[in-house]
């Protein structure tokens, strides 16, 4: 990862807010041109970003997902949907601005509704459970 | 990495889905992880947290143990 990588990196992260959704593959390539591939294939591999296992479309720009998930962020006017809890919180954190996370309980399904205030969530009532150990989240980062 | 109403809850799901437990922490540490973690995410000059960054991170939440181990 050179740093015409990070600068590709760093237009997909701002296409991704700007959009509300993950830019797609054909959008990057006319952005880009043809370097966008390798770039987006590098940056998978060194896990700045997640790709899909098929093509090279976005599937992860974390803390953002570009695939519908239980964890909705509203955040700075926008919303996005987040890889899982920890990166809900991280939507805020990464605007530098308050939000809102939707999302429900796996295992009753009651809705839960926090709001983030100065990287604070309110209610704190919920807990948050990994099952991965860290030493294995990148074995599968879609489940953790 | 999810989020539950309860412990309790997170336990019931676990059991139900046949998984083994990991790690549970409360929801307002978890906003603290997310700052520490996330919020040099969109900066211009962003460059790769090394594994030393991430796991004192880690430390710092008082998240530590063998669970918490990054490779």
């Amino acid at each position: 990862m050179d740093e015409h990588d990070l600068w590709i990196r760093n237009h997909v992260y701002r296409r991704f807010v700007e959009l509300g959704r993950a830019p797609t593959f054909a959008e990057l390539n006319d952005e880009l041109g043809d370097d966008a591939e390798p770039a987006l294939r590098r940056l998978h591999d060194a896990h700045a970003l997640v790709l899909e296992a098929d093509r090279p479309e976005i599937r992860m720009a974390n803390p953002f997902s570009a695939v519908p998930t239980p964890y909705r962020v509203e955040a700075d006017g926008r919303s996005w949907y987040a890889n899982c809890a920890w990166d809900a919180f991280g939507i805020p954190a990464a605007l530098h601005v308050d939000g809102h996370v939707s999302s429900s309980c796996p295992y009753c399904g009651t809705a839960i509704e926090i709001d983030v205030a100065d990287g604070s969530p309110i209610p704190a009532e919920y807990v948050f459970h990994v099952v991965v150990p860290a030493a294995h989240w990148w074995d599968d980062i879609a489940f953790t | 990495m999810n989020l539950f109403r309860s412990e309790e809850h997170a336990g019931l799901w676990l059991e139900q889905n046949g998984y083994q437990p990991g790690a549970t922490i409360g929801a307002q540490k978890l906003g603290e992880l997310a700052q520490a973690w996330w919020s040099d995410r969109l900066a211009p000059d962003w460059r790769p947290h090394t594994r030393e960054q991430n796991q004192a991170i880690l430390d710092r939440l008082a998240l530590t143990g063998s669970f918490w181990q990054l490779p």
